[in-house]
């Protein structure tokens, strides 16, 4: 199966990279870890003139914790995000995220940008990150924006990155103690799975037997884009956990999903997952909130 | 146009001529004649062209061989010491954990990473470690007792 013809460019510098997709127009792709852009090619999906590689741009390939705030470049994979202690430790649900995106090969190729720009509705970083507030740098050539990741997405495939400008960051404050996040993905097996339907939570308390002080429900494959369940939210805020409240909750982040019929599941039960999916992360987040009281 | 890339491919460094638009898996078999990596799905699905990059397995149909400028990659020609098999294929024949072949190559570079970044997983970790890599004769459990044989402490239970 041969690519298309296109020119290849790698530039070495992030300008260096946001001048030549100003200057290259429509017909310009990113090319990132390769696993979305060559399959697509392939497939003849898109054909692009120019394909310009970020993968030598040192500084989108970079982890690194200031003071409370974690920085992960756009370039880095989504291996290396699983392996990295400071995230199984502290951003527990997000390495759920990447241990449960595709295969071990693809985890070795795909970048965490790569599976936030494609936008896929069933993606696996999203939603953990959106569930810890995560916000994203944006930039062009002459400019950069930072945005709430939950601004991002417009429908599937479609986001708000204008022409010629690439993510190149993506930033988490760290949870403080008392708070507990956790992931949970609906396969219907382990590996190289689109999900049916996946759900991360986050809360945070405010003593440790007390009341939620934070929440935020982010759920996948259940609306055209990652969706946070504000109403969800809005039940936990302010009370103190229960298995009851944990119920009325879920039940009103099923009711904020918008899922469609297809192949891999129906409506109805995918919206049935949402509530079982979004317990159970709820009670996992929760588990770990209290467990996260010393650190 | 054609871009030059240096390259270590199974200790040997190379330079070669390499097309953009030229996989890793096509540069491979058709430049360099090293057939052992196959060519399945195409799509980073069935593993089959799995190498290994800076000792990382991967699917080398979606890496554009421009892309191994400066890294190592090692494919299932370079796993064969001049002492003969690597104990990972010694135990694949002796496990029958072949059949066609056509997984074997991806099968062993998965296993390889596995056991050198952990000498003894247990079988969780070898049926993760191998979820790339399709076996279409359902060989699985054969694939699996023969990585396990060679992990140090053999396999924990699960």
């Amino acid at each position: 199966m041969l690519l298309p013809k296109f020119e290849y460019h790698d530039p070495g510098k992030l300008t260096e990279a946001c001048r030549l997709m100003a200057e290259l127009g429509q017909g310009a792709r990113l090319l990132a870890g390769g696993t979305d852009l060559l399959v697509n090619m392939k497939k003849s999906l898109v054909r692009p003139q120019h394909v310009v590689s970020l993968g030598r741009i040192p500084e989108l390939a970079s982890l690194k914790k200031e003071g409370r705030r974690i920085r992960i470049g756009s370039c880095v994979n989504i291996a290396d995000i699983a392996r990295e202690p400071v995230i199984s430790e502290r951003l527990t649900a997000l390495s759920e995220g990447a241990l449960s995106l595709g295969s071990p090969l693809i985890r070795n190729l795909a970048t965490i940008g790569g599976n936030i720009v494609t936008a896929r509705p069933a993606a696996d970083m999203p939603p953990p990150l959106i569930a810890y507030g995560a916000k994203i740098k944006l930039q062009k050539k002459g400019k950069s924006r930072t945005i709430p990741l939950d601004a991002f997405f417009t429908g599937p495939g479609s986001t708000v990155l204008e022409h010629g400008e690439l993510l190149s960051e993506i930033m988490i404050e760290m949870p403080s103690s008392l708070s507990g996040a956790s992931y949970i993905k609906l396969g219907v097996r382990k590996a190289l799975e689109i999900s049916l339907a996946s759900a991360a939570a986050f809360i945070r308390l405010d003593s440790p037997e007390g009341r939620i002080k934070d929440a935020r429900i982010a759920l996948g494959s259940v609306a055209p884009t990652p969706l946070r369940s504000r109403s969800a939210e809005e039940v936990l805020l302010g009370e103190c956990p229960s298995p009851a409240l944990f119920t009325k909750a879920s039940e009103e982040a099923a009711r904020d999903a918008r899922p469609i019929d297809d192949f891999r599941g129906s409506a109805e039960y995918r919206r049935d997952m949402v509530k079982v999916l979004t317990r159970r992360a709820l009670d996992k987040a929760l588990k770990r909130a209290i467990e996260n009281q010393e650190k | 146009m054609k871009r030059l890339i240096k390259t270590n491919i199974n200790g040997k460094v190379m330079e070669l001529a390499v097309n953009p638009g030229q996989t890793l898996a096509d540069l491979l078999r058709y430049e360099l004649g090293l057939t052992g990596t196959k060519k399945g799905c195409e799509m980073g699905e069935c593993g089959s062209c799995t190498v290994l990059m800076d000792g990382r397995p991967v699917n080398s149909c979606l890496v554009l061989a421009v892309r191994v400028d400066g890294r190592s990659i090692t494919t299932i020609e370079g796993v064969e010491a001049d002492s003969g098999l690597h104990p990972i294929q010694k135990a694949f024949v002796e496990h029958g954990a072949i059949q066609c072949g056509f997984c074997s190559p991806g099968m062993i570079l998965s296993a390889k990473s596995l056991l050198e970044g952990n000498p003894s997983p247990d079988q969780v970790e070898i049926r993760t470690a191998i979820s790339g890599n399709l076996c279409r004769c359902t060989g699985y459990q054969k694939i699996v007792e023969a990585i396990a044989s060679v992990a140090h402490k053999g396999v924990k239970n699960e």
